[in-house]
């Protein structure tokens, strides 16, 4: 950790120094989210989920029971960042990789990290029929819109007018199809338990989010069917915009396409919910 | 008291400067350097406005990168820092204590190959079946949905989606360290391939069971052995080999089962049992393998400590199942490792067999159900005459070369019968290195050559 960084007068100084002590501590990274540099561009909201990911374990006490499968996209690497044992996945087959591990291992914790491409593209079979068996897994479903690690080519989650790499023009239903909403898809199955949709662009999103993930891994322990767990994220490189600028574009535009919040819960209540 | 209530350290090396937490403070406590930057070039966040802070943490949650520390004065309502909540654990399908049948059954019994392929599985304590039905190994799949494995021994048995799915279910659950297999025929071991070279690549153990039909593409459901070169040369991406064991009759069949279980774990790499729709479809004796127990946690973890399944991750570090590495020079060395490996497995678990071939004049190179026909069409020729000897390469991969050479030295000529265009031929003339001639003789479509056939084919390709 480095040393306090601000521009004060020394007395003012010496007041914050005192500040910063073990007993005041409030907030910091979680144990389980390692010292290595995220190869996430600036902004990325795959930390955020990643950090939320790790303090969800370490609370729930899972850390040696957890089994995380990992995807082909941006996420590839994110077996290097948080502290549990990984499975790296094929493109899309993450949760069959899934269904394996939580059959033969009931009282570990097995959750999926997949992208939009990697689970509403090549991997749709392996997602709705893990889903719908009712695997007692978590699925984190991050929506960005587009294939990061490519380059920022076209997704299936794309939405309609938005450009990228191989719809410069701006995605056309004719020509391109429409975006997929792959949580409405879940919502329908009748092996999944919880169907949420979350954000993490901002406080208030990321503290709902958290709680999401919470419920799903509690889910996916208590055998009560699949969880998934959508995350509408942005990619600031590939729609080339400030951090700050690609939330309020998420907000705008996304959300209008992504509804945000519970689509199903089977807690409150067995059918899905429209948003 | 300070009127100061909170304040924030932020790493400084982590930090990307994407400005997030200076849009998220509440209190504009936060700013970004102009002119200083951190060691990877980023202009970082720092306290512009120290003074202000509440110790809000808003700062440090929305951080992609979980570069913030925050402090606070008053320190929040005695909330247990990290308090590791109760989790209800359910009961699952594959308990690790196991049900074993007490009594071993050892009486001859009259199956099919694919109902041996089951009984065997079951026998053996394999924790897993994954498989999609297809024509002609579909009795794998039925008849251990008869057997309810998961009822007694705790042997998880699941129909998969596809092949695509079951051999990711494969590399699943080999990841985790426990013995699984899987079973299709040569269309769906095609479908396959992405699986079996991320097992190969991430030295994951499995057993995959090949009852191959004629090709190519939807070809026939009559038996057919096509697959050779696919199966002995790796079959999909990237530069590896899989063990591959070809039985020729029922027995065998369920023989093989554990033995390639046992391969498959201790070089930890993908076993393949590439059979056929005759051995498959075949009903003959066998005498099936005692019981023997699943392994215990313990003993799974004894045997495969690099196994991802979290048991004792404190002690040992984060396992990780991976076949990817972008470093050129790390990627190589792991290729060497995995190349070392082959060239160990080559030399040290060549399996074949031969029958009558200290007299004989000509040589016989035919595996699995060819190799039973080409039994009788020995027997067949030596009523004739004509002193033939037959060797059957039981492993296809590695391949009996230095073997078949030597043998071949006092023939006056080889015929490899294989029920294909002409694909071990290749590995055959390779052996013999052309000392004396080597022909091929196979039906194609589906269609199973008599051993009068093969005789005449002798004859004529050899003898004259
Ligand atoms: S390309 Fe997009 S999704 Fe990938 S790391 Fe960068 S910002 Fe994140
Ligand atoms: S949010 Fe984190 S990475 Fe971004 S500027 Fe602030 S401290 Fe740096
Ligand atoms: S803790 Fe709150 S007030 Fe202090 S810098 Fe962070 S966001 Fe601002």
């Amino acid at each position: 950790m480095s040393e306090l960084n601000n521009n004060t007068a020394p007395q003012q100084n010496e007041e914050l120094q005192n500040i910063v002590c073990p007993e005041n501590l409030v907030h910091s990274k979680p144990a389980l989210l390692n010292d290595q540099t995220m190869h996430y561009c600036p902004g990325c909201s795959h930390g955020v989920v990643h950090k939320l990911i790790a303090e969800v374990i370490e609370e729930m006490g899972m850390a040696e029971k957890t089994i995380g499968v990992s995807p082909v996209g941006c996420a590839v690497f994110a077996y290097r960042y948080i502290d549990i044992d990984w499975q790296e996945a094929a493109h899309g087959r993450a949760p069959a990789v899934a269904t394996a591990s939580k059959r033969l291992w009931p009282d570990r914790l097995v959750f999926t990290y997949q992208g939009d491409g990697d689970l509403g593209c090549i991997g749709t079979a392996e997602a709705i029929h893990a889903l719908n068996r009712g695997e007692n897994i978590t699925i984190i479903f991050v929506n960005n819109a587009i294939y990061g690690m490519t380059g920022g080519q076209m997704a299936p989650t794309t939405l309609l007018g938005m450009k990228t790499a191989t719809c410069p023009d701006g995605r056309q239903a004719d020509l391109h199809g429409y975006p997929i909403k792959m949580t409405e898809l879940a919502a329908q199955l009748d092996g999944t338990a919880y169907v949420t949709r979350q954000s993490v662009h901002s406080v208030p999103a990321i503290r709902k989010a958290k709680k999401a993930i919470r419920k799903a891994f509690e889910n996916s322990m208590a055998g009560k069917g699949s969880n998934l767990v959508e995350i509408v994220g942005t990619c600031s490189s590939g729609w080339k915009m400030t951090p700050e600028k690609a939330n309020a574009w998420m907000e705008q535009h996304m959300f209008a396409h992504y509804h945000v919040g519970d689509l199903k819960d089977t807690e409150v209540n067995r059918e899905p919910v429209k948003l | 008291m300070s009127k100061i209530k909170g304040a924030v350290v932020v790493d400084v090396d982590r930090c990307k400067g994407c400005n997030l937490c200076v849009v998220a403070c509440p209190t504009q406590t936060l700013a970004l350097t102009t002119n200083e930057v951190n060691h990877k070039g980023y202009v970082y966040s720092y306290m512009a406005q120290p003074d202000s802070c509440i110790g809000c943490s808003s700062c440090a949650i929305v951080c992609p990168d979980g570069c913030i520390s925050v402090y606070k004065t008053k320190p929040a309502t005695a909330k247990p820092a990290v308090v590791a909540d109760k989790v209800e654990i359910v009961s699952g399908v594959a308990p690790l204590v196991n049900n074993v049948p007490v009594e071993e059954e050892r009486e001859v019994v009259l199956m099919k190959g694919n109902e041996a392929i089951a009984h065997a599985a079951v026998r053996c304590g394999c924790d897993g079946y994954f498989g999609y039905p297809i024509t002609p190994q579909s009795e794998v799949l039925e008849t251990l949905a008869e057997l309810k494995p998961w009822e007694t021994t705790g042997m998880v048995v699941l129909q998969a989606e596809s092949e695509v799915a079951a051999i990711n279910m494969l590399y699943g659950g080999g990841g985790t360290g426990k013995r699984v297999m899987t079973s299709s025929a040569s269309v769906g071991i095609a479908l396959m391939q992405e699986g079996i070279s991320y097992m190969a690549g991430a030295e994951v153990p499995g057993v995959i069971v090949n009852v191959q039909r004629g090709g190519p593409g939807l070809g026939t459901i009559q038996p057919s052995q096509s697959d050779y070169n696919q199966a002995t040369r790796g079959g999909g991406n990237g530069d590896y080999n899989v063990i591959v064991l070809a039985p020729n009759s029922v027995q065998e069949m369920a023989d093989f089962v554990d033995q390639a279980f046992e391969l498959a774990f201790k070089y930890r790499t993908p076993v393949m049992i590439l059979t056929d729709g005759v051995i498959g479809q075949m009903m003959e004796k066998v005498v099936l393998p005692p019981y023997k127990p699943r392994r215990t946690e313990a003993e799974l973890v004894a045997e495969c400590p690099w196994a991802s399944n979290g048991n004792g991750l404190k002690q040992r570090g984060v396992n990780v199942v991976t076949s990817l590495e972008l470093d050129p020079v790390e990627m190589e060395k792991k290729n060497l490792q995995l190349q070392a490996k082959f060239k160990k497995i080559a030399e040290n678990e060549v399996r074949y067999e031969t029958v009558g071939c200290e007299d004989a004049d000509y040589l016989i190179v035919a595996f699995g159900s060819a190799a039973r026909i080409s039994e009788k069409a020995m027997s067949l020729a030596r009523e004739r005459g004509i002193k033939v000897g037959l060797f059957r390469p039981i492993t296809l991969w590695p391949f009996p070369e230095a073997e078949i050479r030597e043998i071949s030295k006092t023939m006056k000529g080889v015929l490899t019968m294989e029920i294909n265009a002409g694909q071990m031929v290749f590995d055959v003339r390779a052996a013999v290195e052309s000392q004396i001639p080597v022909a091929h003789f196979g039906r194609l479509g589906g269609i199973v050559p008599d051993p009068e056939e093969v005789v005449n084919a002798l004859v004529e390709k050899l003898v004259k």
